[in-house]
């Protein structure tokens, strides 16, 4: 029996509130069957408007300009355009979906649970931090295409010269500062070290070169990015006394995150034209590409 | 309370007890049809599907805009992709000779063919969108909230199986845009350090999306992830009923 379990240091499920409980037949279950049943007139006729797309047959030489994902990755590719592709690929969406996973672990209070927005000031916090997300991924976005610097000079007549070309998009920041040559280099050993092998000379002594400047703009710029501007979002709104609780931050980190996921979805998926140019929508173009041609050309 | 005074039977009651009280109604449903609270109870926890839910449930949790049904209409997609989806395969070889021309022959010379691969696609995205926006209202609600804990965490799982299922989907039309969608998405999978490689020649059975990748996309997607998916849906369901119905104020 249950009583025999020793009591444990999580939470125990809460009494239940009979007087304020309703029969699930009829009230539950006709909610579900209406549902279901807008859900499927809906579907069908979705599907007797529209077709399911079919293109021609798979050719591995013929290759559609711009290739893209399935929609819901579309936003992993577009983070793949601005930073090490291993780690926006792989790296990142693993550690969210463990930082998603541990929410519960680090929030514990029962304060504003089974509500909506059932904490103070949550709606404020959720809009605010959602309109960072989505502004903040919008900049950025616009940064690393160049689009900012473009934009200023063409449509403000601003000009940052040549003094300030290295901010006009991230890898500027590479090309555009006079890094000593020894930074492009710098020596260091990788895991797969082989210093300390007594094989003749001229051997296994393995050293990796790392190039910092690339380094920068693949992966520092890109880390703290998005490590720091949540952050510094979290500390501001605690600043200001909005966050107060494990709960506020959750809050506004969760929604910062559908902010800057719906625009790099959003973006990687309608404002990406051949090449993988950043374009309206309207002037998206996809080019289905010619056998030993490449696709890119007219 | 007023006691009820027997009035005599209309031909629609009578018609009413042939339905519902005869004996091979009974012998299926045991119960009469559910009017009354007894007999609405006793539905609920002796029908196998209706036995998900309790029989009876917080009123809070009845109002449509406390869930919107996003839980229980990604359950219904997956039902329903699993109908669509067992049609399809009565026409669709996973082979590359065959595959192309099977959604072709689906579409142009199988009664409701068009209609039920136009079915699978349009759910499949659906779901995609609904377990999304279910995970933002289980957030929003802060209904994961302890001792949900681990439901959320058997949520997460169900997030990626989702997506899983989707992308695994997505090549077996064979077209061009099944074929370049996988290979930039095995593409970023292989990107990973250390693993990358191997796990998208794992993925892919080779080096590049072909023959062999088709197989092993359409046995993931037709019974390796939803079963696993099956699984963690009960889970998720079970751990419902556990942890006491849906989250509730304190
Ligand atoms: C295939 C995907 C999924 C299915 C079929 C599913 C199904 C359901 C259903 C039917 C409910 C009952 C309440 C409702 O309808 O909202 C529920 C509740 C819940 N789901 Fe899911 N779910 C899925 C994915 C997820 C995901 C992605 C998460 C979170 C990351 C999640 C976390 C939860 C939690 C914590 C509850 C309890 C909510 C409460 O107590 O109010 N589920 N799920």
């Amino acid at each position: 029996m249950a009583t025999a379990v020793v009591a444990r240091p999580v939470a125990r499920p809460q009494a239940r509130a009979r007087d304020e409980e309703v029969l699930v037949w009829p009230d539950l279950v006709f909610v579900e069957f209406i549902s279901a049943m807008v859900f499927t007139l809906t579907l069908f006729l979705l599907a007797f408007l529209i077709n399911a797309p079919l293109l021609d047959q798979a050719n591995a030489d013929v290759t559609p300009n711009p290739s893209k994902a399935p929609w819901y990755l579309l936003n992993l590719q577009e983070l793949l355009l601005h930073m090490n592709a291993a780690m926006a690929g792989v790296i990142i969406p693993t550690i969210w979906l463990v930082i998603l996973g541990a929410f519960p672990y680090f929030d514990r209070e029962q304060e504003g649970q089974g509500q909506w927005f059932g904490t103070e000031g949550a709606v404020k916090i959720t809009i605010a931090a959602g309109l960072v997300g989505f502004v903040g991924c919008w900049a950025l976005i616009l940064w690393d295409s160049g689009k900012l610097a473009f934009f200023m000079h063409d449509w403000f007549g601003i000009s940052g010269g040549d003094r300030l070309r290295f901010l006009a998009d991230v890898r500027s920041l590479q090309t555009q500062l006079p890094w000593p040559d020894w930074s492009k280099e710098i020596t260091y050993l990788p895991f797969n070290l082989k210093l300390l092998s007594s094989d003749a000379p001229g051997g296994p002594t393995q050293f990796q070169h790392l190039d910092f400047p690339g380094w920068i703009v693949e992966q520092g710029v890109p880390i703290a990015v998005m490590v720091g501007l949540p952050c510094i979002m979290i500390y501001t709104m605690w600043r200001i006394g909005w966050v107060e609780t494990r709960r506020d931050a959750l809050l506004a980190l969760f929604s910062g995150f559908i902010g800057a996921y719906g625009v790099l979805t959003l973006v990687g998926t309608a404002f990406r034209g051949q090449g993988q140019e950043l374009v309206f929508p309207w002037e998206l173009k996809v080019s289905e590409g010619i056998p030993g041609q490449d696709a890119g050309g007219h | 309370m007023a006691v009820e005074q027997p009035t005599r039977p209309t031909i629609a009651d009578k018609i009413y007890d042939k339905m519902f009280h005869n004996y091979l109604w009974k012998s299926i449903f045991r119960t009469g049809y559910p009017n009354t609270p007894r007999n609405q109870m006793l539905v609920v926890a002796t029908n196998v599907f209706l036995h998900l839910h309790p029989t009876r449930i917080h009123r809070t949790h009845v109002k449509i805009t406390h869930t919107y049904c996003l839980g229980g209409l990604s359950f219904f997609m997956f039902l329903g992709l699993t109908i669509t989806g067992i049609l399809l395969m009565f026409y669709y070889v996973p082979s590359v000779d065959r595959a192309y021309l099977d959604i072709q022959n689906i579409q142009t010379n199988v009664q409701f063919g068009q209609l039920m691969r136009n079915m699978h696609r349009w759910m499949a995205h659906a779901m995609v969108i609904l377990v999304f926006m279910h995970m933002m209202r289980v957030f929003y609600t802060g209904a994961y909230k302890p001792p949900r804990e681990f439901n959320w965490v058997v949520g997460v799982i169900l997030l990626v199986l989702t997506f899983l299922l989707s992308f695994t989907g997505y090549l077996l039309p064979w077209d061009q845009l099944a074929f370049w969608a996988i290979t930039v998405g095995t593409n970023i999978a292989g990107s990973a350090p250390v693993l990358g490689p191997k796990s998208r020649f794992w993925l892919l059975g080779g080096l590049q999306v072909g023959p062999d990748a088709l197989i092993r996309f359409y046995t993931l997607h037709v019974i390796g992830l939803p079963l696993l998916a099956a699984i963690f849906m009960a889970v998720h369901f079970w751990r419902i009923r556990r942890d006491g119905g849906l989250a509730r104020p304190l």
